[in-house]
């Protein structure tokens, strides 16, 4: 697609999501507002696992962080929501630059490992620190807006989620997103050509950290009742879930990923909590049978219909 | 209080110390690091809970079964996740995470959230140096775990398997230019990582019951152990579990209790700020 078409579809798609939940109930606004949060979540932590080739298990713990930081501020010092996701995003990024400048020097397997006990501790710490979390009764904190929509939130959310991809998308298609391809290719031959493999690496951790926190921020000031299910390893795993099952490494995969799981949770959650198992058992299919995702599925067969076609 | 807690801390440091003997050797041999061995170490507690319990073998039949069982699932998970990965670390990460959080659902599906708890072996308790009288199956969990190292330090030290498994997971390469069968090896010894963390959980489950995420914690802490005694280093693992273990209850008891995991984080943070390459790493990276 050429630039001009890109635009084109991107902004028909744009003015399909701002008119879609004109028609809708409540519920599926919900869902769609959930689902929103999760490409914003999704599409960062495929900026580490897709395009740099870093696992993370603390990308959950980035949105915890986010969205603690905020609340706290809002419920102890009556800070502005607004004002407070901001410096949830700046927290996150700050941790996830010392994380990164930590372990990353060290190889990938470190990162994933420390990445992993970081979420569990945060886990531990929330849940310990009863007076200023509410442990596992959850924080109940302000909203965004002064009337409580759905619409509103909808609208914020859309608006976030087109932020974060904006900036990932021109990212990517700038010099140091070569940089990250490259890093993630080959991490020898990068850096024989004078690519700082570590500064690169750190950067994009830094970079999907704030975007966690940011989205986690906004998820909570939503929710309205932080709990510890957001820094949870289940939340991890269904950002994991989505960006391998819609296709990781490709900018669109883990968008349709979010919306595709985030809507078949609710259908699967009418027959009971199976919705993690039922994932984690295709998320694993995915990853053996097809490591790039429905989207590779679709290319694949596009490819070999055009093929046939043309014999 | 403070021999207690000594006492306790080698408990759990020897179970920590096989854990991470079952990482370290898989990381050592096949870069992999099995995010999936809480699970692992959980599944046998659970199967020795249910050969021992709900069929009524004895306990040591129900342990020795729960243990090749896990082995031949370690096996099996190495021949159809892990083996299409050689050579994409990312992936095997990716997968065994995701296995880890299959398994937890699914024993929580099957076993429900209560604890279950095997059988103890040993009644009573002990008075030890006149200090403190102690729980007999603790003692007995002590000295098992203690073997169970001890074998597999022989194992690996002076067999002839063993000089295979060190000289691959010195120089691959080279090991297969002697005719080592390194695919066939791979499999082995991931099945082996397996089968201790079995021993571990076979061992400790008496103990402390088994729930579907209480594998979370001892996983995560072995991995600790791993990074702290030097990735593939085994005596990193034994030093680095037992001073774990250690830390651990001492913190708990005198510091406090809720934060009884956050002392393994503080270490791994100096760790990696100190001493990267862990006590007894190769300092080549």
């Amino acid at each position: 697609m050429t630039g001009k078409q890109l635009l084109w579809v991107g902004g028909l798609i744009l003015a399909g999501m701002c008119l879609l939940p004109l028609g809708l109930d409540i519920y599926p606004q919900h869902v769609l507002i959930v689902s929103l949060f999760y490409v914003m979540m999704a599409s960062s932590w495929n900026l580490l696992a897709g395009y740099t080739g870093q696992v993370s298990f603390g990308h959950a713990a980035m949105a915890g962080i986010g969205a603690y930081a905020s609340g706290i501020l809002a419920v102890k010092a009556g800070l502005n929501p607004w004002i407070g996701v901001g410096i949830g995003t700046v927290l996150a990024a700050l941790l996830g630059l010392g994380l990164g400048a930590l372990c990353l020097k060290m190889g990938g397997i470190y990162l994933s490992l420390t990445t992993l006990a970081f979420s569990q501790i945060l886990h531990i710490i929330i849940v310990n620190q009863y007076d200023l979390t509410r442990g596992t009764m959850g924080l109940q904190v302000p909203g965004l807006v002064a009337e409580y929509s759905k619409l509103a939130y909808y609208y914020i959310l859309l608006a976030a989620a087109v932020l974060v991809l904006f900036v990932l998308y021109r990212m990517l298609h700038s010099n140091l997103g070569l940089n990250f391809r490259a890093v993630q290719n080959d991490e020898l031959a990068a850096k024989s050509i004078g690519v700082k493999v570590l500064q690169v690496r750190v950067l994009a951790f830094t970079v999907a950290s704030a975007m966690a926190g940011f989205a986690g921020g906004l998820y909570g000031h939503y929710l309205l009742l932080i709990t510890p299910e957001i820094p949870s390893l289940d939340l991890q795993f269904y950002v994991l879930a989505m960006t391998v099952i819609g296709g990781m490494g490709s900018f669109t995969g883990p968008i349709i990923g979010a919306f595709a799981l985030n809507i078949l949770a609710e259908k699967i959650r009418d027959y009971g909590e199976y919705h993690v198992l039922v994932f984690g058992l295709i998320a694993l299919s995915a990853a053996r049978f097809a490591p790039n995702g429905l989207l590779g599925v679709w290319r694949k067969l596009r490819r070999s219909t055009a093929h046939r076609t043309v014999n | 209080m403070f021999a207690i807690s000594v006492m306790n801390g080698l408990v759990i440091g020897v179970i920590y110390a096989l854990a991470a003997l079952g990482v370290s050797l898989v990381v050592g041999i096949m870069n992999v690091v099995n995010f999936a061995h809480g699970e692992l170490y959980i599944l046998a507690g659970y199967f020795s809970y249910l050969f021992a319990s709900a069929l009524g073998l004895n306990f040591l039949v129900a342990m020795l079964l729960a243990l090749a069982l896990v082995f031949l699932l370690g096996i099996v998970i190495e021949y159809t996740l892990i083996r299409p990965t050689y050579g994409n670390d990312m992936y095997s990460l990716i997968l065994t995470f995701i296995l880890s959080i299959v398994l937890q659902n699914a024993y929580l599906l099957i076993f429900g959230p209560y604890p279950n708890k095997p059988p103890l072996w040993v009644k009573g308790a002990t008075d030890v140096f006149g200090l403190f009288s102690y729980g007999n199956q603790r003692l007995a969990a002590l000295i098992a775990g203690a073997g169970v190292i001890a074998v597999t330090f022989f194992l690996i030290k002076k067999t002839w398997f063993g000089r295979i498994i060190r000289a691959t997971s010195q120089d691959r390469e080279m090991a297969e230019l002697n005719g080592v069968d390194t695919t066939r090896l791979n499999m082995l010894s991931f099945g082996l990582g397996c089968a201790l963390a079995a021993a571990a959980g076979v061992i400790l489950t008496p103990v402390f019951p088994v729930t579907p995420t209480a594998g979370v914690p001892v996983a995560l802490t072995a991995f600790v152990v791993v990074v702290l005694g030097g990735m593939g280093s085994m005596w990193g693992c034994v030093v680095g579990g037992l001073l774990l273990g250690l830390v651990e209850n001492l913190g708990a008891a005198f510091i406090s209790t809720g934060y009884k995991n956050v002392f393994g984080f503080i270490i791994l943070i100096l760790v990696l700020l100190v001493r990267p390459s862990g006590l007894f790493g190769r300092t080549k990276i």
